[in-house]
């Protein structure tokens, strides 16, 4: 039996990203105490990666003016292909402004409104006299106005900073290194979670009021992505192994249609939305003749599976990598391209030698952002267990339903930081602090088994490098941007083989004593492969395309039998998902014409 | 034109097993075209030893991570390409930090420390007021608040920084640099006095001895030598007038 | 913060020491850089020399001048110990890390302590025997041709510019006041063009005729 040390608090954090810790935040103003648990150092985390910036219908801007709650909450909708909570996208539009200028009061370095003119597409921009020095906005895809509110090319980081440093004033204690991995629960209620340090290994224990997951994203199921390589949906897993907790539209991946060939770092969508081009082997601009309006701003899905069908059509450039095609920004000249978009230059520079002032970016749409993840309601509780929310990426609370809108991530890290944090810090008041300590040692003893059960096969083991690879293999090959009923078939069955041996995983190096990286790896992969059986297996059963979920062989969106979310639970034991749904909350918008995408504009 | 072979030269330790010296460890692999050290770390410890620890997040040197002494020169390991590095490549974990093991270093804990001390958040009486609009700022300060504010805490600086392997309190050229972002800031009310007395020391400002290893070395390009030239004028003027 | 550093520690004394340090240092080097004129001044005929020397003879500045260097100098070392990797420990940590980090100025401040203690030395000993020996012409000429004096000057000459240098590209750097690479090359010239002076000005005595005794 293992030995662990017990910390006891009002609410734990599971994730320093954003959303952990705006929450923590929330939760420590109202008095609480609060432990934020992190693998890595907070400021480490991948809210840090977004460059493009977070929406908010200021109105600042020239091409922003006349925004408000309404044109954003319609953008919102209508992106995710009717499948967000309106009620929820609702309550974030009008929050989004307020958080927005609050991280303004904390310290992010907001980009202004500046008083020059420039050129935009052919039209002169000027700007008003009157709003020069407030917030600015930028253009991002699927939205009305120019809303995305921007820090250069570092709105994640600044933000992350900012609200870090808050974290830091209050004097909060985060435990990085600390790797979250069983929910210790009842079946009923939530009591904190078993945890493995990164450090030395060892177990800890910690109790709290209330428990919050706000684990991101974990795209890392894919084998080309975006997201840093530590997003594998350790949180979520978590959260699905409890048995009943369920996961929401997993089918719902987002393809950002700008990842960098090879190294799929992403070129943010800034790139375009200050007038970035794409252009196919002749250098020649196809995107205006499928999406004449909105180009190459049209929602991330509609683009992506463009540039795919352009592809398709013989059009991609040939590379060792695949076909791709190209992103050209040249035009906006040396001095935009510095300034505003220095990240894409150096990452361009860096990544693949490549002069963007002078040169084209080679670009392919790859995975992005994870729509689903642990279902929550409107206050941010985790459907399934008391005690317990979720927040952020790793949430479903469900605002983007099947295709996020560039920037409304960010913000919803913020905005669900002020509302959930809000609904945790009461909840929080009402709760108690019991537990029974067999419950405790029930969980610590169900961890440590898996671990020494790993280590016990050692080398007679499978290898989890590999099961990882195929797993990411098959999700790629399978589970991508134009689904079938025969591929997704495919991938359910070759993912249940992969569970099946990952049930059986052991340690080709060394023992697994102390931080050993390997079976930090080897004890998180059965998680990752039943959240892969989630995805293909949501994906193979919704028969019909929405958003970024397209099956070739249901091409039209069928609201008569698919406007309903996906809820995929694991009872103890199983061995596949098991599907459920539920009806969408529409408030005010009726399911409509996108107005881009297949439905609309020229095939 | 057949690939290269590289020769890795990693440092080994393990702080669990003191009784295993300090070591470096050879490694060889074929390098393969765009091979950044990210890659080539990680195919190591694929297929050659999976106990070799190491740390990236983003990968696409956003996070700071991945800060190591790559041929005696610090840098970020997931941006260097193999291609800019001789064949023989030797790999040490970043000095000054404590060690974890291996190419792994505990920066987490001493950025937090030094956020501590340098108390980097913004210092108001203003109490946030949802309804009002935001308060004016002008983009080039904005920029500037930014330029100093793009710092990843990567830990490059301190690594390489003489006095921070001497001392162990020293703030470094990051924590200067950070005192510096709020100097900037007009959102943030602390007077010189204040700044004074949490850089105008030898801990902080006053024990740099200038030798710009830190300015050689940020991956990210923060201007550190113009910003401790800035704080270390300012806080003369400081110590000139304080009492 | 801790107690007793709390209670004792007067907040400004870092930054008085470090001015004192800067100071010092840059009177040390004008010290050198007048003290490398006046040497000089033998290029420009013996009388010249002999004229200047009888100078500070007469009206006794060569004590002054031995104690306030002593002074400067006292405040120099006093100001820069705080800075050194004085203990043994510390010393070896900084040398290693020079090594493994290839870095030009980091040696550069390495070399700066290595010389510092060289001059301290050297300087010990010139004073020493200037102030017993008095200047004159023959008696500087004297000294010279003793090969031993001879080897001891050009490497105190080499030390103190070498070390003058680095201590001003540093305090301009250190205050933000220039383009490091372009000062880099500005001091090297104005080194290069102290220790040509000098080593002229070994050469001269060296080939000295001596007329006669100093100029009394
Ligand atoms: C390259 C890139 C660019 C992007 N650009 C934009 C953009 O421009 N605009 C926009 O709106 N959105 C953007 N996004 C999306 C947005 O950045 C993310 O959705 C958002 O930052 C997620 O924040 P989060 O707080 O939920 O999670 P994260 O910031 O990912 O934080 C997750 C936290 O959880 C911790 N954690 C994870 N698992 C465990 C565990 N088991 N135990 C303990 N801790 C754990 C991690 O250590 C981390 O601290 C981008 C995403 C990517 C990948
Ligand atoms: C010819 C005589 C000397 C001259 C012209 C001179 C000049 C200088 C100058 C200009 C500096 C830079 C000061 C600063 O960075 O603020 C300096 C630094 C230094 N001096 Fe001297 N100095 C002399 C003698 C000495 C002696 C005798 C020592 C003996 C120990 C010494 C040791 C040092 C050291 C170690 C430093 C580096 C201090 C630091 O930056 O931490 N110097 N000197
Ligand atoms: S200039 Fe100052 S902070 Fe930078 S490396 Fe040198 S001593 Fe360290
Ligand atoms: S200043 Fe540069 S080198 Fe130092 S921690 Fe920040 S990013 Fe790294
Ligand atoms: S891994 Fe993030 S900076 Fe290198």
């Amino acid at each position: 039996m293992n030995s662990y040390d017990i910390t006891t608090t009002d609410v734990l954090v599971v994730g320093a990203g954003l959303a952990g810790e705006r929450a923590a935040v929330a939760a420590a103003e109202a008095g609480h105490n609060v432990i934020i648990l992190s693998l890595i150092p907070p400021r480490r985390s991948h809210s840090s990666a977004a460059q493009g910036g977070m929406q908010a219908s200021l109105g600042n801007a020239a091409m922003g003016k006349g925004d408000n709650p309404d044109v954003h909450m319609y953008d919102t909708v209508k992106g995710s292909d009717w499948g967000c909570e309106q009620d929820v996208a609702r309550m974030f539009v009008e929050t989004a402004p307020i958080a927005v200028r609050e991280m303004a009061h904390w310290g992010v370095p907001w980009s202004r409104v500046r008083n020059e003119k420039r050129m935009y597409e052919g039209t002169e921009i000027v700007e008003d006299p009157e709003k020069v020095g407030l917030i600015n906005a930028r253009n991002f895809g699927g939205t009305a106005k120019w809303r995305t509110c921007y820090t250069s090319d570092g709105a994640g980081h600044t933000l992350l900073y900012a609200m870090d440093s808050i974290v830091i004033k209050l004097g909060i204690t985060v435990h990085d290194r600390m790797e979250a991995i069983e929910l210790i629960h009842d079946g009923e209620r939530c009591y904190g979670v078993v945890a493995r340090s990164l450090r030395d290994g060892e177990l800890h224990v910690y109790i709290a009021k209330t428990t919050v997951i706000a684990t991101g994203g974990f795209g890392r199921l894919y084998a080309a992505s975006t997201n840093a390589i530590i997003n594998d949906g350790g949180g979520v897993a978590m959260a699905l192994n409890s048995g009943v907790v369920p996961l929401g539209n997993m089918e719902a991946i987002q393809f950002h249609p700008t990842g960098m060939v090879p190294s799929w770092i992403l070129i943010t969508e800034g790139a375009r939305g200050e007038g970035g081009h794409l252009l196919d082997k002749d250098g020649y601009r196809f995107m205006p003749d499928y999406e004449p309006k909105y180009k190459e701003l049209a929602s991330r899905d509609v683009v992506s599976r463009r540039i795919m069908q352009h592809i398709r059509a013989g059009h991609g450039v040939e590379s060792p990598y695949g076909p791709h095609v190209w992103l050209d920004i040249r035009h906006l000249g040396e001095h935009r391209i510095n300034t505003y978009l220095r990240e894409i230059s150096t990452i361009a520079r860096t990544f693949a030698g490549i002069d963007p002032v002078k040169e084209l970016i080679p670009v392919r749409p790859t995975q992005h952002y994870t729509m689903g993840g642990i279902r929550t309601n409107k206050d941010g509780k985790v459907y399934g267990l008391d005690n317990l929310f979720s927040l952020g990426e790793s949430a479903c609370w469900d605002l983007h339903g099947f295709n996020r809108l560039g920037g409304n991530s960010l913000a919803e890290t913020v905005v669900a930081g002020r509302i959930v944090g809000k609904k945790i810090a009461e909840y929080t008041n009402d709760a108690t602090l019991e537990v029974k300590s067999n419950l405790i040692q029930e969980h610590v003893n169900k961890v440590s088994a898996r671990m020494d059960a790993i280590r016990a096969r050692g080398k007679n083991g499978e290898n989890w490098v590999d099961i990882r690879k195929e797993m990411q293999m098959t999700l790629e090959l399978d589970v991508g941007i134009f689904r079938t009923g025969e591929h997704l078939q495919h991938a359910v069955s070759k993912l249940s083989d992969l569970y099946e041996r990952a049930q059986n995983v052991g340690l080709m190096g060394g023992g697994g004593q102390g931080a050993d990286p390997e079976l930090v790896n080897a004890m998180r992969l059965p998680g990752m492969l039943k959240l892969a059986l989630t995805i293909a297996r949501g994906a193979l059963e919704r028969k019909e395309s929405r958003g970024s979920h397209f099956r070739e062989d249901y091409p039209k969106r069928d609201d008569e039998n698919w406007l309903k979310r996906t809820l995929a639970y694991w009872p103890e034991g199983a061995k596949l998902p098991e599907l459920k749904y539920e009806s969408i909350t529409i408030t005010e918008i009726p399911p409509g014409d996108r107005g881009y995408g297949e439905s609309s504009g020229k095939k | 034109m057949s690939p290269r072979e590289l020769t890795f030269h990693i440092f080994r330790y393990d702080p669990e097993t003191p009784e295993v010296k300090p070591h470096t460890q050879t490694f060889k692999i074929p390098e393969e075209p765009a091979m950044t050290l990210f890659v080539a770390l990680n195919k190591i410890r694929d297929e050659q030893d999976p106990t070799l620890k190491f740390d990236f997040v983003c990968r696409a040197s956003i996070c700071g991570s991945c800060g190591m002494l790559i041929n005696g020169k610090a840098s970020l390991a997931c941006k260097t390409l193999t291609k800019d590095l001789p064949s023989d490549i030797t790999l040490f974990p970043l000095p000054a930090f404590k060690l974890l093991g291996d190419l792994s270093v505990d920066t987490g804990t001493w950025f937090r420390d030094m956020s501590v001390r340098t108390e980097s958040w913004i210092h108001t009486d203003k109490v946030f007021d949802e309804t009002a609009q935001e308060e004016k700022m002008d983009d080039d300060l904005s920029l500037e608040i930014y330029e100093a504010e793009r710092c990843i805490e990567c830990g490059c600086c301190v690594g390489v920084c003489a006095t921070a392997n001497i001392r162990p309190n020293f703030i470094g050229a990051t924590g200067i640099n950070r005192v510096s972002r709020f100097m900037l800031d007009p959102r943030d009310k602390r007077d010189e006095q204040e700044y004074f007395e949490v850089v105008g020391n030898d801990d902080g400002i006053f024990g740099c001895v200038g030798l710009m290893a830190c300015d050689d070395s940020c991956p990210i390009g923060v201007p550190l030598r113009g910003q401790l030239a800035y704080v270390r004028r300012k806080m003369a003027v400081a110590g000139w007038h304080r009492k | 913060m801790y107690l007793q550093k709390a209670l004792t520690k007067s907040i400004r004394t870092d930054f008085i020491v470090e001015m004192v340090q800067m100071v010092s240092g840059l009177l040390l080097v004008l010290f050198l850089w007048t003290h490398m004129v006046f040497v000089a001044s033998i290029l420009l005929g013996q009388s010249s020399f002999g004229a200047l020397a009888g100078f500070m003879d007469k009206y006794e500045l060569l004590p002054v001048t031995v104690v306030v260097l002593i002074f400067i100098f006292a405040a120099h070392i006093g100001a820069i110990m705080r800075h050194l990797p004085a203990r043994w420990a510390e010393q070896k940590v900084a040398w290693r890390h020079a090594k493994m980090i290839r870095h030009k100025d980091t040696w550069s401040w390495l070399f700066q302590i290595v010389t510092g203690f060289g001059i301290l030395l050297f300087a010990f000993i010139h004073i020493v025997a200037v102030t017993y020996g008095g200047i004159s012409v023959s008696l500087s000429k004297g000294r010279i041709d003793n090969p031993g004096f001879l080897i001891f000057y050009a490497i105190l000459l080499l030390m103190s510019e070498y070390h003058a240098s680095v201590g001003l590209y540093r305090i301009f750097v250190k205050w933000g006041f220039v383009n490091r690479h372009r000062l880099d090359r500005v001091l090297g010239v104005v080194t290069l063009l102290m220790l040509v002076i000098g080593f002229v000005t070994l050469g001269v005595f060296l080939t000295l005729k001596v007329a006669g005794g100093g100029v009394a």
